[in-house]
């Protein structure tokens, strides 16, 4: 029954990507993996922590579909390893989940040969049938008669008449190997397999710091009056620069693009070396037994001080970044920088709560790993072409057309719709008409499972004259 | 290790999936001597990727009491996602051209099938 359900998928999976490119395809593909996932072994989604996982790879699936954006088959791509690695062991962390997910897609098959237990894995009927002798028993005398009829061929006009009236046309070999490729990966996904000893060695890392054997205050009064020397000067350094940096926006009139942009990118970069260093300083600092030391009340709150004045330089950035963009537009670039500012801030959250509630540095990949993941996943919810495209036309002061032109064809539609709303050149708008034009030939060519919502939509309007 | 033994299964396994694939594209008789004389670069090829990427792990770790499953367990999982990606790599960047496809396809199988024939040799 099982091999019945995975030769189904494995055909489906034909039907849906040969010689396709993505669109409703992946969406469906997704509630096929979930159905063989389900039919296969539906014990790991007793889990809850799977279903929510599950839940985001159908969400990535839709917004493929949706938005058929390549951030969106990222997501989709990374969302789907992380279900075979949650259903292959749900209790370990997240990278864990995508090893094993990548290990059991990939290679699955493989690690099967050597783990089955041939005793108890084999079942009965090919205990009875000897695979190997009938596979020699076919092939072997296959691949000579093919050989000694491809030699003979040119040896009689009678008997190369003959053979050239055969034909296997009518087997498309190459759909045949892609199905069995599909076969090979519902077969990997369905039984999912662990990287040993990294499954059982995560399962076993806590999260919780614990005190060590060799606890001495000697060494540790040292060390905490180092770090609260350093953390201290640290502090009152990132104060001044701060306040020149205040002192700097509120005095500096800065009109030129250029400008902003040198000193967006250079507050980008101090922020990049003073986080980096941050989290450095204090994962030392508190990578072990200080955090057990009964005086370091002083060096934990200096710590606590120099993370807030680091999310005060964010704010800072932020700002900058805005004042940019509401001056010039967006950019894939500029929303780059608001999103990395978001991640050093969660990142920041998290070594403070790492040295708050005495963590270990698996919390924080742990927790870190999460949230990227989840940003990943909400960001594949968005169609960026549309919003930068809606909030340049819209919004900013000022804005670079061929930029715009230049995105992908997922703005195409909103470029159409609002090119009259901004002075825009008669060879930009003849730009953004083609543009629009070849965007509805593409859709109007796709195949059924190319289909994105934009062809549903786009058929809708053509059958429906009116509602234009 | 039965090293010719695995070279052999190897090349034989690799020249399967090689010309299955490629097949399809030549299907003029004309090509078979060529399809045969293939075996030579492939079992080359072979070789190479065998006697350097597989045999000295096993070489390496087997003295250190690592009985073969161990080592298949530890170390195949990277390497199997270390090949796939740099597979995955050459077939995408030429834009899926058809050799090859056939090329990386058959390297990856082969390699991740040498490992589990090392393994299953002795246990």
């Amino acid at each position: 029954m099982k091999h019945i359900s995975i030769l189904i998928a494995a055909i489906l999976f034909s039907i849906l990507f040969y010689e396709q490119s993505i669109g409703l395809n992946l969406a469906l593909f997704a509630i096929v993996s979930m159905v063989v996932l389900l039919c296969q072994d539906a014990s790991p989604f007793k889990e809850k922590r799977v279903w929510v996982i599950a839940a985001a790879y159908l969400f990535t699936a839709v917004m493929v579909f949706v938005h058929d954006s390549t951030l969106a088959i990222v997501a989709n791509c990374i969302s789907f390893f992380t279900l075979v690695g949650a259903v292959s062991q749900s209790g370990t962390s997240i990278y864990i989940y995508w090893l094993n997910g990548i290990y059991s897609t990939i290679a699955g098959a493989f690690h099967r040969q050597v783990d089955r237990n041939d005793a108890s894995a084999k079942s009965s009927w090919k205990q009875h049938l000897d695979l190997k002798h009938l596979a020699k028993l076919i092939g072997i005398p296959l691949v000579f008669i093919i050989l000694f009829i491809l030699l003979y061929q040119h040896g009689n006009p009678v008997f190369e008449k003959l053979i050239g009236k055969i034909s296997f046309e009518f087997i498309n070999f190459q759909w045949l190997l892609f199905t069995l490729m599909g076969y090979y990966l519902f077969s990997n996904m369905s039984q999912p397999v662990q990287v040993e000893p990294a499954t059982s060695k995560d399962l076993k890392l806590l999260n919780a710091l614990s005190k060590s054997e060799n606890f001495s205050e000697a060494p540790l009064k040292k060390e905490h009056q180092l770090g609260t020397t350093l953390l201290g000067l640290l502090n009152l350094l990132l104060v001044f620069y701060i306040i020149t940096d205040i002192v700097s926006m509120s005095t500096s009139e800065v009109s030129a693009a250029s400008d902003l942009s040198n000193q967006v990118h250079n507050g980008i970069n101090t922020l990049i070396d003073s986080i980096i260093i941050a989290i450095i300083i204090i994962l030392y600092f508190f990578r072990g037994n200080l955090n057990f030391y009964a005086e370091n009340k002083m060096l934990k709150i200096i710590s606590f001080v120099w993370i807030g004045l680091n999310v005060v330089l964010i704010g800072l950035i932020v700002i900058k970044n805005q004042s940019y963009i509401s001056s010039f537009g967006l950019t894939y670039k500029r929303i780059g920088v608001h999103i990395y500012i978001l991640m050093t801030l969660i990142g920041l959250v998290t070594t403070f709560l790492k040295v708050l509630h005495i963590k270990n540095l698996a919390y924080l990949f742990r927790k870190n790993l999460q949230v990227a993941f989840t940003l990943l996943i909400l960001l594949s919810g968005v169609n960026w072409d549309n919003t930068i495209t809606k909030y340049n036309l819209t919004q900013a002061d000022d804005f670079d057309i061929s930029y715009l032109i230049n995105l992908s064809n997922r703005n195409a539609t909103v470029l159409e719709a609002l090119k009259n709303e901004r002075p825009i050149s008669e060879t930009d708008k003849r730009a953004i008409e083609l543009k629009y034009q070849n965007y509805e030939t593409d859709l109007q060519q796709r195949h059924w499972q190319e289909f994105t919502y934009e062809s549903f939509r786009l058929n809708t309007n053509s059958k429906d004259p009116d509602s234009e | 290790m039965n090293l010719p033994n695995n070279l052999g299964k190897s090349t034989l396994l690799a020249c399967i999936i090689f010309w299955s694939i490629l097949a399809l594209e030549i299907s003029d008789s004309q090509m078979l001597p060529y399809f045969l004389l293939m075996v030579i670069p492939i079992f080359i090829c072979v070789t190479i990727v065998i006697v350097c990427t597989i045999c000295p792990v096993f070489w390496l770790l087997q003295k250190d009491s690592l009985d073969k499953i161990r080592i298949f367990k530890t170390f195949f999982p990277y390497y199997a996602i270390c090949a796939f990606g740099i597979c995955a790599f050459g077939i995408i960047s030429t834009n899926f051209e058809i050799f090859v496809t056939a090329f990386f396809t058959a390297a990856y199988v082969t390699t991740c099938q040498s490992w589990v024939w090392f393994t299953k040799e002795t246990s």
